[in-house]
């Protein structure tokens, strides 16, 4: 099972529009909720009047900051409701309301009173210890981190050259295609809420139970389905809202964002400003590697101590060098709030770093390519000692040397994808293209953690008629999640896969899980699965030994049933099998945690990209695009493959086209829609190949890794360096539009 | 001149004739979803920039969260509810499931509807007139290889795919 | 969206006397792909929408001694379908086949995107008051102006979005208006105004006054003519700078040219000086070059915009090179 392109589960309910997302579920009796945002990108609320609104026909309640008693917290830095606006969109009041539009209208009739305070929107302005501060701490958000291994002051004093950089990065909305959206419901003083979600367990229910003062065994939490989250649907405030108004109107309240809040309420990608240094010996080895980030974080916390973190990973590990460091700081700023969006924080931060070693190799006088072939971390991994005690899990974002890779393709993800963009043949010096239409050839690699969960759980049960039902406390967000788990579970069991069902998204029905989030669904819950699948299998074997009177040397698996080869040939079928289980045999539950004491776990990737420039326009055509990935095996070909091709367009937009627009006057959002923070479209998709190595990892279920995220690391940088390729000119900050091509190109005709 | 506040009207919605009182300001897919209970077409933007919400207005594929339902009274609308012939998914349904053409599927009817548009216009297409006529539609997924493979494909079988 | 009653005339007549009647808080629909937007913004706050859309007299489309009149009615997709275009006005169907999506030229009708209001992401936003609102500011002069206008830009520089209206004025379209009692012909290129003349509104039609049909003449035998629209992404976009060019060569010199660029200016811009420059003469490559900079040597960029010079040069000239080939 493990290896073919089962048709992915829950196919047919989506293709008849009978899969009900959250916004599409009606309960008896149902209101709509609104939410009142503030104008403001940072004010004090003086008053707030609702006495208009509550005397709509039709408006059954109203709560704001009034309601909410003091201290009642989702995050440290953020209340449910707050006597403080930290941006243009924050969260002032909510109104539930017979129909959605008088809700609405009724948000016009809340009068609030604003005292204004001043708004910062540059997170360099609002770092500086003077300036005015959005949270009672300053505008630091948590303490900056800094890792190292080895000393990059040693390795810049043995260094040859020295090169340095600074990359900048935009604002980046997931923009899923289904708007957030919440349905409350309470029994008594227990709550069933429906929400997107992407962890009912550990996400959504803490939360819930903190923001409502209420225990976490009264809150369950399900998640019918998402309509695309991309890491973004990791906020619960509007859940929290949506419970609120339910409990004071006492009847069920749907809420759903519209397009625009879904773009500034919702999380975005943090944007960024990274500072590279880079040592080179005059052997031609890196000596050291320093990276410092600055991300703007918005007006509150979300998971940017996860994004921080996350966005070093490529300056300490892509590289082989025995010093690295990487400093990561996160500034408030009155913007909307940054948080979870696709591998987090490594797509800046190796945006930085791939551009950064473009730049190095040229000045070195070698072929892109080559450079990497020379430099990238090999298997054996980074030099130096590894710090870890024996016998404790390995971190899959560590920062010590001394500790190999389960498995480290990347030199044949370069070897690969090379020979599929022809670069041997194709490459060509930079800005060497004859005419206005100018072509390139460039390339980035990437690294991410390969899945690592604190925690997961998996449950199998087989029912006396022979089904198998897996319960997993994750969600699939859209990528097919499911039918890998469902394919990893029947190989596990040695059954056909129709025999088995899928069972996730609800806290009441499944065990606790993670987050679905650091790609690590396949690996850590496959690993889940993997073993309680398997022990469900030898428990069965057992059964079968003991009632046949004989050995397990003498039973073996064939085609789904059990074939007994002593004392008489014998065949068992699975359903004869699963009936020799009490009931408490038939359910088999694990909790693990996953992992190695051995190796660092992570997946790789290298890209290569052609682009056209037209330099009297500034238009950039991808005219041809590989990505090459080492996820270990591949579970699933088909949806593997659709996941990386969307992997990449959507980062083609990171890439080219797509950033949030704030008015640096007003902090208000200028495009918070499709029309305008431009997602790629049909026609924009390149001719796209995708190449996995497929070599099984040995410490991932059935071979396999992370694969998610990695697609959309390396993008960006290949676009970048390609373009230089094609015009001779660097872009070190996203998105590359026609204005910035066409000014550039302007400049360096003057010179 | 009538200037009323509600409206009687009707639509034939997937060939059953739909009758219902409505305000002027609703739009076609408040009363499709709303209404009708026909929660297939989602709201993506509410904006006509998304094609999430797409549906057959007589047989154009329309964003119905920018269509005022009073305008398409007396209309025949076909939603993705409306595709499967007892029981059995359309060819392009069939095709979609068949190519992964899907994935999280919230944009998968309205990307439906297009292309049974289109395909009732045009028997062989081209990948470049696929790529054309469905790019009303965005799928953040960015699933577009597998969704122009799912079209190309059905349009291959060769059947009548009209709705 | 905010409420608001709802009518249908029966004539086009009762339609602008109700309009002329009920001033500003009736507002005419069409497919309402535009307008829709604008309330559900809450930009525009109707009591009344008149329903154009079932008038069968503005649905139109016939072709009468080769000169084209489209009915202010027709959708785009009807137009884009209508049998003749390709052949006779292979311009208008280039625009056609770039104009916004599949759906929206389903229910989008000419007349629709010859008054479609402008795309300014200031102007549309419901929280400021701009000075096309009625407020005091243009927070795009010093905001974010990447798209805006780098001709006749003060003091608003929104851009026209219409494709439709720059190859139709290349086409030397007219527009007829219909008011309560009587109608008037107009050039296309009259129809737009500059903020200069009013700031709130972009076009001539007085209140009770709507547009019904556009008379498109039939170009004279060997006439060429291309669109060319730059924009970011494969569809969807508005144009950032497009190009109608409309033009006839005879014996070597060209005879006959106009010249419109879209996306540059708050109307669609004619750009004459280069049609001066050229006409009479031999369409050389370095004359294009000129004649294109000749046109944009008045253009005034703001802080975010000056590479849509460059846009509009390439265009310009890109255009009429395959016009005046």
């Amino acid at each position: 099972m493990v290896g073919k392109s089962l048709t992915r589960l829950g196919a047919a309910e989506k293709v008849t529009g009978r899969l009900q997302y959250t916004g599409d579920l009606k309960l008896p009796g149902m209101l709509h909720g609104k939410i009142l945002r503030s104008p403001h990108p940072h004010a004090r609320i003086v008053s707030i009047d609702t006495s208009a609104a509550e005397a709509m026909p039709g408006v059954v309640a109203v709560i704001t900051p009034k309601d909410i008693p003091p201290n009642r917290r989702l995050q440290s830095d953020l209340a449910v409701l707050d006597w403080t606006v930290r941006f243009v969109g924050d969260e002032v009041a909510a109104v539930a309301a017979v129909r959605e539009d008088i809700a609405e209208a009724a948000l016009e009739r809340i009068r609030v009173e604003y005292e204004i305070l001043p708004a910062l929107f540059d997170p360099l302005e609002a770092m500086k210890p003077d300036a005015f501060p959005i949270h009672p701490g300053g505008n630091l958000a948590g303490k900056p981190i800094v890792l190292e291994r080895g000393s990059v002051e040693a390795g810049f004093a043995q260094s040859q050259h020295i090169f340095e950089g600074t990359y900048t990065t935009q604002v980046h909305c997931a923009a899923g295609m289904e708007p957030r959206a919440a349905l409350a419901r309470w029994e008594g003083d227990s709550l069933t809420i429906w929400k997107s979600s992407r962890g009912v367990h550990m996400v959504d229910r803490p939360a819930l139970a903190q923001g409502l003062g209420i225990p976490a065994e009264q809150v369950r939490v399900i998640c019918p389905a998402m309509g695309g989250g991309f890491g973004s649907k990791d906020e619960t405030r509007m859940g929290t809202l949506c419970a609120l108004l339910a409990r004071k109107c006492g009847k069920p309240v749907r809420l759903e964002y519209t397009r625009e809040e879904e773009f500034i309420a919702g999380r975005s990608r943090h944007p960024s400003i990274t500072h590279l240094k880079v040592g080179i010996s005059r052997s031609g080895e890196i000596t050291a590697i320093h990276a410092r980030t600055i991300m703007s974080k918005g007006a509150y916390m979300s998971s940017g101590n996860a994004v921080i973190r996350r966005c070093g990973q490529g300056s300490l590990y892509l590289y082989r060098t025995p010093n690295a460091k990487y400093e990561g700081t996160l500034v408030y700023t009155n913007l909307p709030v940054a948080g979870s969006y696709r591998a987090l924080g490594a797509p800046q931060g190796q945006f930085a770093l791939e551009v950064h070693m473009d730049k190095i190799a040229e000045a070195l006088s070698l072929d892109p390519l080559e450079f990497r072939r020379r430099h990238h971390v090999q298997p054996e991994g980074q030099p130096g000692e590894r710090q870890t005690p024996p016998g404790e899990l390995v971190s899959d974002q560590p920062v010590e040397g001394g500790i190999p890779f389960s498995s480290n393709r990347l030199s044949e993800c370069l070897r690969l994808g090379a020979k599929a963009i022809g670069w041997q043949r194709r490459w060509h010096s930079p800005n060497s293209s004859p005419g206005h239409q100018k072509r390139g050839l460039g390339m980035a690699m990437g690294l991410y953690r390969g899945g690592l969960a604190h925690k997961a759980g998996a449950e199998v049960e087989v029912h006396p008629d022979g089904s198998v039902e897996i319960r997993v406390g994750t969600i699939d967000v859209g990528e097919g999640a499911f039918t890998t788990l469902l394919q990893i579970g029947a190989e596990a069991l040695g059954i056909e896969p129709s025999r088995v069902s899928i069972l996730g998204g609800d806290t009441a029905t499944t065990p606790e899980a993670p987050v679905t989030s650091g790609s690590s669904t396949t690996f850590s819950m496959g690993t889940a699965v993997k073993e309680a699948a398997t022990t469900l299998r030898e428990k069965i074997l057992d059964r079968v030994c003991a009632h046949m009177g004989t050995s397990r040397e003498s039973v073996s698996w064939n085609k789904g049933a059990i074939q007994i080869t002593r004392p008489t040939k014998k065949k068992v079928s699975w359903k004869e099998a699963v009936a020799l289980l009490s009931p408490e045999e038939r359910r088999v539950r694990v909790e693990i945690r996953p992992g190695s004491t051995e190796f660092v776990i992570n997946s790789f990737a290298a890209h290569f990209a052609e682009v056209e420039v037209d330099t009297e326009t500034g238009k950039v055509t991808v005219v041809k695009y590989v990505a090459a990935h080492d996820s270990g095996r591949i579970v699933n070909p088909v949806a593997a493959q659709n996941q990386v091709e969307g992997g990449v367009i959507q980062m083609l937009g990171f890439a080219l086209t797509e950033e949030l627009l704030t008015d640096l006057k007003t902090g208000v959002t200028l495009n918070g829609n499709f029309l305008e923070h431009k997602v790629p479209v049909i026609v924009d998709l390149p001719p796209l190949k995708t190449i996995f190595v497929n070599a099984p990892d040995p410490a991932g279920p059935f071979g396999a890794k992370a694969l998610g995220e990695p697609p959309s690391i390396p993008v960006a940088p290949a676009i970048s360096n390609a373009i230089y390729n094609a015009i001779g000119i660097r872009f070190q900050d996203l998105p590359i539009t026609p204005d910035k091509i066409l000014d550039k190109l302007r400049l360096q005709e003057r010179d | 001149m009538k200037i009323k506040k509600r409206w009687d009207v009707f639509f034939i919605v997937n060939g059953k004739r739909r009758s219902l009182t409505i305000e002027p300001h609703w739009t076609l897919l408040e009363v499709l979803r709303d209404h009708l209970g026909l929660t297939g077409a989602k709201k993506g933007c509410d904006r006509a920039e998304c094609g999430s919400c797409t549906v057959l207005l007589e047989r154009e594929p329309v964003y119905a969260c920018q269509v005022l339902a009073v305008q398409a009274r007396g209309q025949r609308i076909t939603t993705i509810e409306g595709l499967e012939r007892n029981g059995k998914l359309h060819p392009i349904q069939q095709s979609f499931v068949d190519h992964d053409g899907v994935q999280c599927g919230f944009c998968t009817p309205g990307f439906i509807m297009t292309a049974n548009a289109f395909l009732e216009r045009t028997r062989r297409p081209s990948p470049d007139q696929v790529k054309q006529a469905l790019s009303g539609n965005i799928c953040r997924c960015s699933a577009y290889a597998k969704i122009i493979e799912s079209v190309l494909a059905a349009s291959r079988r060769g059947k009548r795919t009209r709705a | 969206m905010h409420p608001f009653r709802y009518a249908e005339p029966q004539s086009v007549a009762e339609a602008c006397r109700f309009l002329k009647r009920q001033g500003p808080s009736a507002l005419p629909i069409a497919g309402g792909t535009d307008l829709l937007n604008e309330i559900k913004e809450g930009i525009a706050k109707p009591e009344f929408i008149l329903n154009l859309k079932r008038l069968p007299s503005l649905a139109q489309l016939r072709e009468k001694d080769g000169a084209l009149r489209i009915g202010a009615m027709v959708s785009l997709s009807q137009l884009a379908g209508y049998p003749i275009l390709r052949r006779n006005f292979p311009i208008l169907s280039e625009a056609l086949s770039t104009l916004a999506t599949p759906q929206i030229r389903a229910v989008g009708t000419v007349a629709g995107n010859l008054c479609q209001r402008p795309r300014c992401f200031y102007y549309r936003h419901p929280l400021l008051l701009c000075a096309k609102k009625g407020g005091r500011t243009c927070f795009a002069l010093d905001g974010v102006n990447r798209y805006h206008a780098i001709l006749q830009n003060e003091p608003c520089p929104m851009v026209h979005p219409s494709d439709l209206a720059p190859v139709l004025i290349a086409l030397d379209a007219q527009v007829v208006l219909a008011g309560a009692k009587d109608k008037r012909l107009l050039p296309l290129e009259e129809f737009f105004l500059l903020p200069t003349q009013d700031i709130t509104r972009e076009t001539v039609l007085t209140p009770g006054e709507i547009l019904i049909e556009v008379q498109v003449p039939k170009p004279k035998a060997g006439t060429r003519g291309t669109y060319l629209k730059f924009r970011e992404r494969g569809t969807g976009d508005f144009a950032v700078v497009s190009a109608a060019c409309s033009g006839r060569v005879l014996r070597g010199t060209v005879v006959e040219m106009r010249l419109v660029l879209g996306g540059v200016a708050p109307i669609p811009f004619r750009a004459r000086k280069a049609e001066e420059m050229l006409l009479g003469q031999k369409p050389r490559k370095d004359l294009l070059a000129e004649a294109a900079q000749a046109v944009l040597s008045e253009a005034t960029p703001l802080p975010g915009n000056r590479y849509k010079i460059r846009a509009a040069q390439t265009l310009m000239v890109r255009a009429m090179q395959a016009v005046l080939k």
